[in-house]
Formats: structure tokens, sequence, C-alpha cells
């Protein structure tokens, strides 16, 4: 029985299913328009691009033919490089111990002057803090030669500066020059480029030379978020220092 | 052949093309609207009936019908006049149906939910009515089948394709073909039966 139904329910569709020309017609117009679009968006596209194309094909010759092409490459690379800065590493603190130095992005370059003298760690009572450094920071800190687009924004004083406390503070691991270091950074260059970074590993040498009153007040700042930089970790060691 | 008053040829083998149409094949792969419009007009009705049987809904069908002729300029690239170009453009048809047939599939979900009628034709008697009703029930049996299943059911048995047409279109083996068809009229035959109709 069913057999039979489906049968006739077949046949039924069959028929149901003849077209008129009224929508021939109408979706023959349609398709026509569409292959017209897709026409005249292909042709929009090759009168943008081609130009483009030319114009860096053209650039690009001129830049090698002049030497110039290698310093914008590095400008363009240092553009890319600021605007999208790689996620910072967490400190991870357990058992009052803090296991990471935060590291500082930029490698500095060359040493040109020398350090300013170390100041006498506070003798105070202090959590237990080791430094271990991941090894990328070590590797970037020992950087010989930074990129050139790093060198380009390190051609003063204020980028030596910056370059030997960030050695001494990550590949020495000598905190007490470091902060000279950061301090003489950042009388320099209050509002230098890497100022907050340098407050911030300043913060991170009083802490690790036991000096946790000031060392408190300079976290502070980075915890409540008002410079708007590793404020989780200022928290975390606050509430590591608070206990 | 004929289907639905449409004569359908059966598949034309290579040796058989012509120079036109081989001609009219390369117009249309470098996007030739007047070419694409020739084709348009030799093989919409095929094609159309193919979409409606398939997706069972006629605006549906319609937008099926509209991409395959869009997307022919492009698919012609890989035509080797293996098969005639009609098998060719249903075979285009049916790799663009999955979204058409489901979204007509929820849309009668929702007509039945909703216990929506459309309105038929005043002209209707009795027998237009019946014949109605049960392609419409055919219809929403369709729609519980897979999309292979389904489209196995309409070239077999409501296009009355040959099993080795229907390989060519599918691109799968003529066993595969009588699998599919064997599942989907079995499953037919109980969708109808729960209707209480069967």
């Amino acid at each position: 029985m069913s057999d039979d139904l489906l049968k006739a329910a077949t046949r039924a569709l069959r028929e149901e299913s003849e077209t008129d020309d009224a929508d021939g017609r109408f979706t023959r117009a349609r398709v026509m328009a569409s292959l017209h679009q897709g026409k005249v968006k292909r042709r929009t596209r090759l009168a943008f691009i081609l130009p483009l194309a030319a114009c860096l094909a053209a650039g690009t010759a001129w830049g090698s033919a002049t030497g110039r092409l290698p310093a914008l490459f590095h400008a363009l690379s240092e553009a890319v490089s600021l605007s999208s800065k790689p996620a910072e590493p967490k400190p991870h603190i357990a058992n009052g111990t803090v296991k990471k130095a935060p590291a500082d992005e930029s490698a500095p370059p060359t040493p040109a002057v020398q350090p300013a003298a170390e100041p006498k760690p506070e003798p105070e009572a202090k959590p237990e803090l080791k430094t271990e450094p991941p090894k990328a920071e070590v590797a970037a800190s020992a950087r010989p030669t930074p990129s050139g687009a790093s060198s380009a924004a390190f051609q003063d004083a204020d980028g030596d500066l910056y370059r030997l406390a960030h050695e001494a503070h990550f590949a020495s691991h000598d905190y007490g020059r470091a902060l000279a270091g950061w301090d003489a950074y950042l009388k320099a260059a209050p509002g230098g480029r890497f100022a907050t970074e340098a407050r911030y590993n300043r913060a991170i040498c009083l802490l690790r030379l036991g000096r946790d009153a000031e060392a408190r007040q300079a976290l502070e700042p980075f915890a409540s978020g008002k410079l708007g930089y590793r404020q989780n970790e200022a928290r975390e060691l606050l509430d590591e220092l608070s206990r | 052949m004929n289907i639905g008053g449409l004569v359908l040829s059966p598949t034309a083998p290579l040796s058989e093309s012509s120079q036109d149409e081989q001609n009219l094949v390369e117009r249309v792969a470098s996007a030739d609207p007047a070419a694409v419009g020739e084709v348009y007009d030799q093989h919409h009705r095929a094609v159309r009936a193919f979409a409606t049987r398939l997706v069972g809904d006629a605006a549906a069908a319609e937008d099926l019908v509209h991409e395959v002729f869009v997307a022919l300029p492009r698919a012609m690239r890989g035509y080797r006049f293996e098969s005639s170009l009609r098998t060719f453009l249903i075979s285009i048809a049916v790799n663009h149906a999955r979204h058409h047939v489901r979204s007509a599939t929820r849309r009668r979900a929702a007509m039945s939910r909703l216990a929506f009628e459309p309105e038929g034709t005043s002209q209707d008697p009795e027998q237009i009515q019946r014949r109605k009703e049960l392609a419409s029930l055919l219809t929403r049996a369709l729609d519980t089948l897979p999309l292979e299943q389904r489209v196995a059911f309409v070239l077999c048995e409501v296009e009355e394709r040959t099993s080795r047409e229907v390989a060519e279109i599918t691109g799968v083996p003529e066993g595969t073909v009588r699998t599919r068809l064997h599942h989907a009229k079995k499953k037919l035959r109980e969708e109808l039966s729960q209707e209480g109709i069967g």
C-alpha cells in the first residue's frame, strides 16, 4: 500500500514541479545581472590592484637602487613590532617565592657609559626572592647588538643608560647596579620611551635588594593600573609583600 | 525520456559534442554572459525541474538555479566533455543544493508548526488538490533523508534517470547510488505510513 502511495507521490511531485517560463525569465535576468556585477567587481579590483602593484614594484626597485630599502624595511618592522607587543609572561609566585624577574621587551644597544654607583640594600625582613629569568629573556638581554630598529631608537645617551641598566638587571643580575642604572636612566629621560618599563624594573630591583617599603611604594602605581603596565604582576608582588 | 512534459535527452557522449558546443563551453568558461544566457535558455527547464523536486520549494529552487548559472563560468573550467552539458549542470546543482535544501526544510518545518498552508490557485479541481497534497507529503518525507539519499531518490525516481547517469552526476559508483536509493525508499515508505496515508 505504501509502495503505491510512494509511486503516486513521486508522480505527483514530478508533475507538480513543472515550471513555467515566467520564473525562468526572471531568474535569467538575475543570472545576467549577477554575472555583470561580477565582471564589474573584477574590473574594479584590477583597476585598483594593478596601479598599486606597479607602485610597489617601482618603489621596491627605487629603494634597492638607492640603498634605502633596508632602512625602510627596518622602519616598517619597528612599527609592526611596536604595534603588536608580545604577551608578557606572568611571574609565578608560590610560597613567598618570586620565580621570575620581569624583563623588558627591547634589548638595549652596546654600552657606551658606565653605570652609576650601586646603592646599598636596606637590611629589612623580606620574603625570599628567587630569580629565574626565562631563557628567552636572558637571550634577549645577552644579545650583543640590537636589531636595526632598536639601534635607531637608542642612538642617544638615554639609550645607553637604559641598555646598561638592562644588562646589569637581566644579564649580570647585579640588582644594586641595575637600580642605579634605572635611576640614572629615569633621571636623564623621565618621560622617555621606556620610562614605564624602567620604573617597573627599578621596583623589582628594590624588591630584590630587600628594600620592601620602597618596593611597595614603587609598585603601587602599577598595581593600581594607573600606568597600564604589568598590573597583575605588581598586584601579586604587593600581596606577597604584605604577607 | 519524458519527464513532466520535458524531453530530456540521454547523456551525450563526448564524441557527439559538436564543435558548436565546444565553442559555447569555451565562451562560458571565459564568463561571456551571452554564452551563459545561451546555456541557460537551453537547459534551465531541466535544472529548475530538478531543483524544485530536490528542494521542494519554488523560491528556493529559483535561488538554486540562479546559483548554478552564476557559478557556471568558474565550474566550466573543470568541464572535460565526459558528460553532457545538462548532466554537468545538474551536478553543479547537486553540489550547491545543501544549504538550499536545509533552509527549505527549516521553512517547511516552521510552516507546519504554525499550521500555515499556502493558498492554492482557485482553479484547482479535486484531483489537482490531491496531487498537491501528495507532492507536499513526499517533500516533507524527503526532508527526513540525508542529502545524498534525497538526491539519489529525486534523480532516480522522480526524474527517472538511470543509475549510471546518477552515478555520473553525483560522482559515486552505481552500486552506491542503488544502495542510497534503497535506503531512501525504505525510509520514505516508513514516513508515509507514519502519516497514516499508506
